[in-house]
């Protein structure tokens, strides 16, 4: 089979809502409609579907199936991801993989979730006798402990992560599709007085889960070019890890799954991370977004504090940071979390970012966080570089 | 109907992962027995169906002297299923002298007392007036 270029030739994003009294059905309809009609392809040319598990509806063991049926689409491939929040790069990882295997030609990558709607998650295993008990419910209490750790280790100025998610609010009131209520703009003493929620992690430091969709076509070049596609971009590097250092008990929990991506994405790429023309990192928790600052290179292990405290995170700055205003700012559409770095990635350099657009449209760094492990820090991490 | 009140904590389910029937009876022994891999002479926790070091299933459980150090430390203070007239709650992963982490809370401290770096030792959480769970109290240096 001659080598093929895969492209990413189409996205599409809902708004972000919070108790929208929808299904993932719908917001995944409502992407998938959107997605037909920017890029002019016909429904029944879609011969791929990546779809991700989502919290609303992850009952159903058979959502992917239902997915195809509601859609009307008869899929030659299917996957059904589930790494929460790396399951959009990953999808679109894996559609590759799977067009380059001849398995389909033109796949789509769809993730909605409705959580704020319909929880329907209950993830049992361990947590009922070994978790649950000590207190640590959710998200944010394991990352109070992972950022005393890390302000332990390195010392944390929370005016740092004050400027993080204020650099992302600016974008986030540039965003159409960003949560209405999420829509002022922020300041340092806003993110001071924001309330405590697991020492040393304020509320501002937080997502917040709402309702959303989103979805990317993946298919080759040529076959674009063919049905009357211009803009496109290449993913031209994905690495992703899952439960890093799960065997060594008493692993250094600053030390994350990146840190092993990154030489990965940047070899392959043969970029830099001074060539980065926007940053989407997964961005659950303002000190993720700082340690994955870290992982890639653009400071120093560590330094995270001062390298953002001294880096413009505007969309006209040194580095872009989440410029659509990331989950923390636009809202957490549930599991469809990942597409949302990724929609901005791909916007940007399609151009299409109005106010917020970034000057450098040559490529974008994007990454994706999943699941929260007993007392480490995250269980998958994915990083796609996107060059045009 | 109010929050304020505290309502008696569920038993935590045993066996609902892996057999832990080990840790339940150390529970109320006054023990802290871990799942202990023979063939490398390591812990794990929580526990697994396999070794996490020899990917075997050749499992037993041992009593671990309930001493280590903070390695980790949050404050909850958002409510939940369970925290009710618990809160702030210290929050703490605990580096044990055997080499495994787990977590836990710290009884005998105001929770902005407790810090990284703290030597603990085992203690025990009432759940309820059938359970106790482990947990810890920091040792004065």
């Amino acid at each position: 089979m001659p080598e093929q270029n895969l492209v990413i030739a189409g996205y599409s994003e809902t708004a972000v809502e919070f108790r929208s009294g929808r299904s993932a059905y719908d917001f995944a309809g409502e992407a998938f409609a959107a997605l037909l009609q920017t890029t002019g392809v016909e429904k029944d040319m879609v011969d791929g579907l990546s779809v991700t598990v989502p919290l609303s509806e992850c009952a159903n063991p058979f959502f992917a199936v239902y997915m195809t049926e509601a859609l009307g689409l008869s899929p030659t491939w299917l996957n059904y991801g589930g790494m929460g929040g790396c399951s959009a790069t990953g999808g679109v990882a894996r559609a590759m993989a799977a067009i380059r295997e001849g398995q389909c030609e033109i796949a789509v990558v769809l993730s909605a979730d409705a959580p704020s709607t319909n929880w329907g998650a209950n993830y049992g295993a361990w947590r009922g006798e070994f978790q649950d008990p000590v207190g640590v419910l959710g998200p944010p209490s394991a990352f109070g402990l992972l950022m005393s750790r890390y302000e332990h280790q390195y010392g944390l100025n929370y005016e740092a992560l004050a400027k993080i998610a204020i650099a992302q609010r600016e974008g986030g009131l540039m965003n159409d599709n960003a949560f209405e209520k999420l829509k002022k703009p922020l300041t340092v003493e806003d993110y001071m007085n924001s309330r405590m929620i697991a020492d040393p992690l304020r509320l501002l430091d937080c997502v917040m889960f709402c309702d959303g969709g989103n979805a990317f076509l993946v298919t080759n070049e040529a076959k674009a070019r063919e049905l009357g596609i211009e803009k496109m971009v290449r993913p031209t590097a994905y690495a992703e890890v899952t439960n890093f250092k799960g065997s060594d008990p008493v692993a250094d929990i600053t030390e994350t799954g990146f840190s092993v991506l990154a030489p990965k994405v940047f070899g392959k790429s043969g970029l830099k991370p001074g060539d980065i023309g926007s940053f989407q990192p997964y961005d659950d928790f303002t000190i993720a977004v700082m340690m994955q600052m870290e992982d890639f290179g653009f400071c120093e292990k560590g330094k995270g504090s001062d390298y953002v405290m001294a880096t413009d995170l505007s969309c006209q700055g040194d580095l872009p940071l989440n410029t659509g205003g990331g989950q923390l700012s636009a809202g957490q559409p549930g599991l469809a979390s990942g597409g949302l770095n990724l929609a901005e990635a791909v916007r940007q350099m399609f151009g299409e970012a109005g106010q917020r657009q970034v000057a450098n449209t040559q490529n974008a760094l994007v990454t994706g966080i999943g699941v929260i492990p007993y007392a480490r820090n995250w269980g998958t991490s994915t990083a796609m570089i996107l060059e045009a | 109907m109010s929050d304020e009140q505290a309502k008696p904590r569920p038993t935590p389910k045993a066996n609902k992962f892996v057999d832990t029937e080990a840790f339940w009876q150390g529970t109320r022994d006054g023990e802290l027995l871990l799942q202990y891999c023979p063939d490398t002479q390591r812990f794990q926790h929580y526990p697994r169906p396999i070794s996490l070091y020899t990917g075997k299933r050749n499992l037993e459980w041992r009593k671990v002297a309930g001493t280590g150090t903070v390695y980790a430390c949050t404050i909850v203070r958002v409510p939940g299923s369970g925290l009710e007239g618990r809160l702030p709650l210290s929050v703490v992963t605990v580096e044990l002298d055997e080499g495994v982490r787990i977590l836990g809370n710290v009884l005998n401290l105001e929770p902005d007392q407790v810090a990284i770096g703290q030597r603990v030792k085992l203690a025990w959480d009432a759940v309820n007036d059938e359970t106790a769970y482990p947990a810890f109290n920091v040792v004065e240096a």
